[in-house]
């Protein structure tokens, strides 16, 4: 269904020298740096599969999805949906798929909502009966009979974001792209999105791709992942997989009476742990340490610090996916900082 | 003590409005091309008004005279431009001018020195160049240096003054948008008036006599043909008198105009909320 | 073609409704307008009582070409003038991503979006000048004068779109065009009057790099003597033509340049 293959793009970034001389020789030599907001990404994505994009900020998410749909040119790499290449018949492409900016409408602001749907239908050809039924069927999902009369720019942001994924699925596309569609949202309003996207999606075998930053969507809709960062694909796969992938580190924190005492601990030749294993972080009295659960028991990691030092306080903790997208964020980061 | 304290609350906005009109500087100076062209397509239209003419003199201007009236008209009306009507248009659509009544400094200073340091550039980059232009092409035309120091310095206040009184004008103008949905049709409205008005478009000693003699008591003609007038030395000392006072007035009428309608906008927001 | 006029007729329709949302605004813009025209026919009438001719043309003949400025000129303003948008911000605040996923043509589309009626103004005095003058010119109308004069009139406006479709395209380089834009559309108004006024530089400019020329001077002057035909209107759809071409390449390159904005 989509096939993407070593997808890139580059951006040209003015670099500015400080001070009144930088503005005047930025005004007749711009100086460029180039930027690769997306580098080398490829994966594949069934019919009907609910696939979820997430990174930090700036890690190229957008960028994908706009190449995807056809708005941007890749520097280099391929990506095909349904047999198209979005940028080379673009009009044709994009009668295929739907696609909703969380962060900006598509709705005719100063109008009655219906309105902008009557010229959708127009512009994606949708006959009247056909229209008819894709209303009814929207309605019932996303309830617009509410507002459907009220000029857009007196909707709440729960309501337009309700109308706008329904814009984007007038003219029943086979693939549904969402870039945040739930930013904003408070949790009542995010839960009835949610259920709308399942719905669509289980009914209609609709293909939906989705950015977001709030894992309560992924966790809650998507089989699959995919996460980049600073271009590159990190991760590609089941949550389930990245649980397991990740979910075996711990996090052992305590905070030391002594905090001389921090000589004492010596996991890795005690306990027989490699580096990849475990990790130790101390800043004064607190001392962190990430293990390997599999490597050594929390039991025996547990008995052997208390039996070595005391402390004051400690903690375990279990790593959630919200842990473990932070850890790999983290881990990305510092690889390419040092 | 109390100016110093008003120069550095006030100065952050000045250097704000530099740094800005430097960032756009490319848009400007495109901007500028653009605009003047619109002299250089009548600076022909009138040398062939001349050509065709059989006297030296069309009603009363020289080739030169008008020359000067044109470019200077273009100056004026570009250093006295002010974008009051839309800050504050913006503000009150969006509802940010209530952001302004829990700030320890006044709206129309903030706005003013911001749009000071806007004016600085504009002042550096076009004032001496259209200046020393004019005067150029009126020493190689008539053979001698017309410049005259104290036409030019009393210019300059008098300017200044048309600036001020355009940017109060303006403030108080915005305001309609309490009362109006769009301002755009209303703005333009007002472009329109004030060119005219002020004898931008047509000098006012080409109206007739009564005609130009309502607009010149009324407070249009403070904002161009005033000063421009007193740089071409068309006015005698009594009159350049006469006229500065009249910007003075005006000026004042202006700035109490601005503030009746700021307490008028204050109550309302305080009565109705934003 | 005939769903792009169906689908232009829809636009119309939905921006009209937009506009009666906002009908005090649109009624003073569309005044304003037509004073301001009014003004400036005002002035060349006191600059015409002090003279008999303005390097051979008479008073009516400049209210003809005048007249004639204001038709293409309107007919764009009319029906082309989201173009400024684009160069102005609908490609720096990356709006423009909204054009690129539609099954429809994106010059198209963003033409179509916008039906700017103010324009009625410069169209109406257009007509009265036009007309005026040529009751009071005397003008014999010959039959193939109405074809010639429309086909005049439809791609003078193609060059003041063209133009403007070629700068508002720079945008999708440089984020933000409207003042290059500006800058070159401000030109239109040497064609307001008769080109013999200008210096060779300003006529070379006008009539072959920036053809603006060709709106209004050369193919008014053909009406108002009948002479050159093949320049004065061959000329114009020569030039309109080249120009458009130009321009549609432009912009074609130009959305492949297109970097949206945030994220």
């Amino acid at each position: 269904m989509i096939y993407v293959n070593d997808l890139s793009k580059e951006f040209k970034k003015a670099i500015k020298e400080p001070g009144l001389k930088g503005s005047v020789k930025a005004l007749f030599k711009p100086n460029y740096e180039i930027i690769k907001a997306v580098d080398g990404i490829s994966f594949h994505v069934p019919k009907g599969e609910m696939l979820g994009f997430i990174g930090p900020n700036g890690a190229g998410k957008s960028t994908v999805i706009k190449m995807l749909t056809g708005i941007l040119t890749p520097t280099s790499g391929t990506c095909e949906i349904n047999g198209h290449i979005p940028q080379e018949n673009r009009q044709k492409y994009v009668k295929e798929i739907g696609v909703v900016f969380g962060q900006r409408t598509q709705l005719w602001w100063d109008l009655a909502l219906r309105e902008t749907y009557s010229v959708l239908k127009e512009i994606y050809d949708v006959p009247d009966k056909e229209f008819k039924e894709r209303m009814a069927f929207l309605n019932e999902v996303l309830e617009l009979d509410d507002f459907i009369s009220s000029p857009v720019r007196t909707l709440s942001l729960g309501q337009r974001m309700r109308a706008d994924i329904a814009a984007s699925l007038l003219h029943n596309p086979k693939v549904l792209f969402l870039d945040e569609p739930t930013i904003g949202l408070d949790v009542v309003v995010k839960e009835n999105i949610r259920n709308a996207i399942q719905k669509i999606n289980a009914e209609e075998g609709t293909t939906v791709i989705l950015t977001t930053h709030d894992l309560a969507d992924i966790e809650l809709l998507c089989n699959r992942i995919v996460m980049i960062d600073k271009g590159k694909k990190v991760f590609d796969g089941q949550i389930n997989d990245l649980k397991r992938e990740f979910g075996q580190m711990r996090d052992l924190k305590f905070e030391l009476m002594n905090t001389c005492d921090i000589s004492k601990l010596n996991y890795k030749e005690d306990l027989k742990l490699s580096d990849d294993d475990m990790k130790l972080e101390s800043e004064k009295a607190i001392v962190s340490v990430r293990f390997d659960s599999d490597k050594v028991s929390v039991e025996d990691m547990l008995s052997y610090t208390l039996s070595k030092v005391h402390v004051k306080d400690i903690n375990l903790k279990d790593a959630d996916i919200e842990e473990i997208i932070r850890r790999l964020y983290k881990r990305e980061v510092s690889i390419d900082e040092v | 003590m109390k100016f110093k304290k008003f120069i550095r609350t006030y100065r952050p906005f000045t250097r704000a409005g530099m740094l800005e009109s430097v960032a756009y500087r490319a848009n400007f100076f495109c901007f500028l091309i653009g605009e003047i062209m619109s002299c250089f397509i009548m600076f022909f239209v009138w040398k062939a008004v001349f050509q065709s003419s059989n006297g030296e003199t069309f009603m009363g201007f020289t080739m030169e005279d008008m020359v000067v009236y044109l470019f200077i008209t273009f100056l004026t009306g570009y250093l006295t431009y002010s974008d009051g009507t839309y800050a504050i248009a913006t503000e009150i659509r969006d509802g940010s001018i209530a952001m302004r009544m829990i700030k320890p400094c006044s709206f129309d200073m903030c706005f003013l020195f911001q749009e000071l340091g806007n004016k600085i550039i504009n002042v550096l980059f076009i004032f001496a160049p259209l200046v020393i232009g004019v005067e150029a092409y009126r020493w190689v035309i008539t053979g001698a240096c017309q410049f005259n120091i104290s036409y030019f310095l009393l210019y300059v206040v008098s300017l200044i003054m048309a600036y001020l009184i355009s940017f109060y004008f303006n403030v108080s103008y915005g305001f309609m948008a309490f009362y109006l949905k769009n301002l755009w049709g209303a703005d333009i409205l007002k472009e329109c008036i004030i060119n005219f008005l002020s004898g931008a478009t047509i000098p006012l000693a080409f109206m007739p006599t009564a005609l130009a003699n309502v607009l010149s008591f009324l407070p249009f003609s403070s904002l161009s043909y005033t000063p421009v007038m007193i740089y071409m030395g068309m006015y005698s000392g009594e009159e350049i008198a006469f006229k500065m006072l009249m910007q003075v007035f005006w000026l004042m009428v202006m700035v109490l105009l601005s503030k009746a309608v700021w307490n008028h906008a204050v109550k309302r927001l305080c009565s109705q909320g934003g | 073609m005939r769903r792009m006029l169906r689908l232009h007729r829809i636009f119309v329709a939905q921006y009209m409704k937009n506009l009666m949302e906002y009908k005090v605004d649109f009624l003073t813009g569309a005044i304003s307008f037509l004073l301001g025209q009014v003004i400036q026919i005002a002035f060349l009438g006191i600059i015409f009582s002090q003279i008999p001719d303005l390097v051979g043309w008479e008073f009516n003949e400049i209210l003809f070409i005048y007249g004639f400025s204001l038709i293409p000129k309107g007919m764009d303003h009319l029906l082309f003038d989201n173009l400024w948008s684009v160069g102005y911000f609908i490609v720096r605040k990356g709006d423009f991503d909204k054009y690129l996923t539609r099954p429809i043509n994106s010059l198209f589309y963003v033409i179509a979006e916008k039906f700017c009626v103010d324009a009625f103004g410069e169209l109406l005095i257009g007509l009265i000048l036009i007309v005026y003058s040529t009751v009071q010119l005397k003008l014999t109308i010959t039959w193939y004068m109405i074809p010639l004069f429309i086909v005049a009139v439809v791609f003078a406006t193609l060059i003041y779109t063209s133009i403007k479709i070629a700068t508002s395209a720079i945008a999708f380089w440089t984020k933000a065009s409207g003042h290059i834009t500006h800058m070159f559309y401000m030109t239109n108004d040497f064609s307001k009057y008769p080109t013999t006024i200008y210096n060779k530089f300003v006529r070379t400019f006008i009539t072959y790099i920036v053809p603006f020329a060709f709106t209004a001077f050369y193919p008014a002057s053909f009406f108002l003597t009948g002479e050159n035909p093949l320049f004065c209107i061959g000329g114009t759809v020569l030039a309109s033509v080249v120009l458009f071409t130009i321009s549609v390449c432009i912009w074609n390159k130009g959305i492949k340049a297109y970097e949206s904005a945030g994220s």
